[in-house]
């Protein structure tokens, strides 16, 4: 009867489409699933968890039996003395993060779209992104060793005229230390979405150029970059939304009460407070403002861009 | 030298004075229960008639609730094994990751294998991975499913509301509840008056059932200190040096005639445990004078004894690159020490000598000795500080507590108790009865076992000495005798314990000093930041990033972050520890 129906008549309404659609594409929904519920699970019945901000949360209590203390958690973060440099560090860490190590992949893949040696350019981009897969605990060690006080970068930059000793344990370098880190590890494997977008730009606009008479410099200019520009803006708008999550994991292991004037951010502190001190409605307040915070730069962020490129997240 | 003559502790006192000491302490006492646990046949009884009891009688609070025993410190074994006709399993946290080493399976271990065989109880052991116990001990509250037994590091971490909390809320059985299961850690208690005033909290509970030092002198124990290079001190013809000058005139020596590229080695802290900064009369954190309670940084001689750093600091008499070490205090960094590289540093007495040697150490004069702490002068007094602050609670900083809520509450607290009784300590201290001549040999005078180093340090199958030990006996065990760490090690180590153990920790508070609840909660929130301020001034001032002409506004920052009340609730914490 009903299969009938279908084929005579398409069924009207909201309803009647999606039971048609989830009959022709059930596959499809089938593989979505997982995703769906993996974001249910993992990260939107946790968020219930944000209630212990306003809470003086107890384990033993649990969620509804702990004392409601209102704003109390994120008072006692705005008095308190780490506030500003915490914010201060974040910020400058993902600043210059983005200044620096957002640029380079898209550089880089431009660099090697004009390689014409087909070998080199897939070496190239191996040798590039390899440096990805290492651990960061490896990353770490390996550049601790580097900065130590007899390491080879601190002979590097002592020969140079620097002469404060070890830089591993030196707060001015903590910053440089950690995005060229990153650079190094990361350059290949970034540009690897913008390599993959050049490919998409029709040849024919190549050809239309050079006949024009435009040389390398200008093509590159006035075909590729445009070709390119709706990529680097939704990844860049992506970055913005995580500027305030700076890796801690990284953080943790190359920082010491030496640097902890640069290289203290939210999300270590929040580690300490929640993890060791074991202050979950501290640590959740502090994470919850954290948070706070890269929506509305993520917003913001949208919003510009929609009125200046017309390229936006939704 | 004084060799350390061990007359197996569980003899040297003899019943009689038991006896006495319970009289003094519990009036009165002759329930049927206890008189009768004198050996094991006849305890199967009590075993009976103490379970049905047990766990009713909750009005007990404090000292005079113990029940009598006529054992001296469990130098009778009191329980019955095997504990259980049917095997039980019970599952321990156990963190000692690190000393575990590389031994894959601990129930490979011979102890291990030999106690679950007599107590027909099997362990599932649960090591966190190292470095991160603090976190996993917190995430156990979070879990719901907390193991049968925990083993804590109380100086670590611990339960947020305090120890008294983690019982109220429900996570750990108040062991004072279940004295009837634990016949030999009662007499443990009854025999020892300032352990059982550290056992007990200021509200009559027992914290799980805490590790005790079994020592024969009157001083407590000592195993870790100052130690020196031997042969570099020959080297250069000087002697041990005393004072903090004569250590400086060395550590120079060091620096200019033999080259050393660390010649105080300290840990990424920076500063040491206490023991090096004591003769200046501070301590590293919080400790008491006459019982008034004082915290070190915001005294003006921790700032001398800062400035006395940064002064070597700027020498280069310090390490380079102490702040990035791993080393948190004790012990240093195998590639820089093994290589020459480090003078003096703070070591344990298993370290001493030559050991390095069998752990690669590449100058066949390698010969590491203990110093004593340095004074100001010669005439100053002695500093009552010392890294082991013992003092007189013979309570080593280790519980074992068992789950409130365990299946196999009993089984749990016998499995433990089980230590605190005469074989099950000696074999776990020295290994198996059966391995004599092996792991262990016999005096020739009185009989009693000494440890065998050769087996330890050169041991004939090979194996590391950590994995010797983890393989042979037990990890700290419950009950620690003070010989079986010291007296079969080497000279050096044993000349070292003596001149390390004359330093008294008077200054140092009571390890077992109990917050209330909200008194607990309050002292965390000021004192976490505080703590990490310190940390990073104390190597701030050190390394020159701020200069000790701001120390003042230091401490007025201290003061702002709440210091003073921090160290109010520890004097309140104090004085009802001396009120026990």
């Amino acid at each position: 009867m009903r299969k009938q129906k279908a084929i005579t008549a398409p069924p009207k309404g909201r309803k009647g489409r999606i039971r048609r659609d989830l009959r022709k594409n059930w596959v499809v929904y089938l593989m979505a699933l997982p995703v769906v519920a993996y974001f249910i699970i993992f990260h939107y019945i946790p968020m219930g968890g944000i209630v212990m901000a306003f809470e003086d949360y107890s384990i033993k209590k649990g969620i509804f039996g702990s004392t409601w203390v209102g704003f109390y958690q994120f008072q006692r973060f705005f008095s308190s003395v780490y506030f500003w440099r915490l914010m201060r560090n974040t910020l400058l860490i993902s600043l210059y993060g983005i200044l620096f190590s957002f640029p380079l992949p898209i550089i880089f893949a431009l660099l090697l779209n004009e390689v014409q040696n087909q070998k080199f350019k897939k070496f190239t981009q191996t040798v590039s992104y390899l440096p990805y897969f290492i651990s960061v605990v490896v990353v770490v060690s390996i550049l601790s060793d580097f900065c130590k006080s007899n390491g080879a970068l601190t002979q590097l930059a002592t020969m140079f005229g620097w002469s404060g000793g070890a830089l591993i344990s030196s707060p001015q370098w903590f910053r440089t230390l950690y995005i060229g880190s990153n650079i190094w590890q990361h350059l290949g494997y970034n540009s690897i979405i913008f390599i993959s977008a050049l490919t998409t730009i029709d040849p024919q606009l190549y050809e239309a150029a050079k006949i024009d008479g435009a040389g390398r410099w200008k093509q590159t200019w006035h075909v590729t970059l445009p070709g390119l520009i709706p990529t680097i803006v939704i990844m860049l708008i992506l970055r913005l939304g995580q500027t305030m999550n700076v890796g801690y994991e990284k953080i943790l292991l190359m920082y010491s009460p030496a640097t902890y004037d640069t290289a203290d951010v939210i999300s270590t502190y929040v580690y300490r407070v929640g993890l060791i001190d074991a202050d979950y409605s501290y640590s959740t307040a502090i994470n919850l403002f954290n948070s706070v915070i890269n929506i509305i730069i993520l917003v913001i962020a949208n919003e510009v861009s929609k009125r200046v490129s017309e390229t936006s997240l939704w | 030298m004084k060799k350390l003559t061990r007359k197996d502790f569980l003899k040297v006192s003899g019943m009689g004075l038991g006896a006495v000491s319970l009289a003094m302490l519990t009036g009165c006492g002759s329930s049927s229960e206890s008189s009768s646990s004198s050996n094991a046949s006849e305890s199967e009884a009590t075993t009976e008639a103490t379970s049905e009891s047990a766990g009713e009688e909750s009005t007990l609070t404090g000292l005079a609730a113990l029940p009598p025993s006529d054992v001296y410190k469990g130098e009778v074994q009191q329980q019955t094994f095997p504990l259980v006709d049917e095997k039980v399993t019970l599952r321990v946290w156990y963190p000692y990751a690190s000393n575990i080493g590389s031994f894959p399976d601990l129930n490979d271990g011979e102890f291990w294998q030999w106690y679950e065989e007599l107590t027909n109880v099997h362990i599932d052991f649960i090591i966190p991975a190292s470095g991160s116990e603090a976190d996993s001990f917190n995430l156990l509250f979070a879990s719901n499913d907390m193991p049968d037994i925990v083993i804590q590091t109380v100086g670590n971490y611990g339960y947020r509301n305090g120890q008294d909390a983690a019982i109220d809320d429900g996570y750990f059985a108040d062991i004072a509840q279940y004295l009837d299961y634990a016949p030999n850690y009662v007499s443990w208690l009854n025999s020892d008056e300032t352990f059982a005033r550290a056992a007990y909290s200021d509200t009559g509970k027992l914290y799980g059932l805490w590790g005790v030092w079994a020592t024969d002198s009157d001083t407590s124990y000592a195993n870790c200190g100052m130690s020196i290079r031997e042969d570099y001190l020959d080297a250069l013809g000087m002697d041990v040096p005393t004072t903090y000058d004569e250590w400086e005139e060395m550590l120079i020596a060091f620096r200019d005639e033999l080259g050393i590229e660390i010649p105080f080695y300290t840990s990424k802290y920076g500063i040491d445990n206490g023991e090096f900064m004591a003769g200046y009369d501070t301590a590293p954190y919080f400790y008491r004078r006459d019982e008034v309670v004082q915290y070190g940084p915001l005294d003006d001689s921790y700032k001398e004894y800062l400035e006395l750093l940064h002064n070597w600091w700027e020498e280069g008499l310090l390490d380079k690159d102490f702040s990035t070490r791993s080393s948190t205090g004790v012990g240093g960094d195998y590639d820089v020490l093994l290589n020459d590289q480090v003078g003096s540093l703070i070591d344990f007495d298993t370290h001493l000598g030559s050991i390095y040697l069998s752990r690669g150490a590449t100058n066949e004069d390698f010969y590491l000795i203990g110093a004593p702490q340095p004074k100001k002068s010669a005439d100053s007094v002695d500093p009552a500080w010392r890294w082991t602050n013992v003092g007189s609670e013979s309570m080593y900083g280790i519980t074992h507590l068992v789950a409130a809520d365990s299946e196999n509450l009993e089984v749990a607290i016998r499995w433990l108790d089980g230590f605190y009784g005469d074989d099950v300590c000696q074999n776990a201290n020295y290994g198996l009865e059966s391995e004599e001549g092996i792991v262990w040999y016999a005096d020739e005078e009185d009989g009693h076992r000494i440890k065998s180093y050769e087996f330890r340090y050169n041991n004939p199958d090979g194996l590391d000495s950590s994995v010797a030990k983890v393989k042979y006996y037990v990890h700290n065990p419950p009950v620690r005798l003070e010989a079986a760490e010291c007296e079969y090690l080497g000279e050096a180590s044993q000349n070292a314990d003596e001149v390390w153990r004359t330093y008294e920790a008077t200054n140092a508070l009571p390890q077992r000093l109990t917050m209330t609840a909200e008194e607990g909660t309050r002292y965390a929130t000021l004192y976490a930041d505080i703590e990490t301020y310190v940390q990073e001034c104390n190597v701030k001032f050190i390394m020159g990033q701020m200069s000790l002409d701001d120390y003042d506004s230091y401490r007025e920052t201290l003061i702002e972050m709440g210091i003073e009340e921090c160290i109010e609730l520890q004097q309140a914490a104090l004085d009802r520890y001396n009120a026990r």
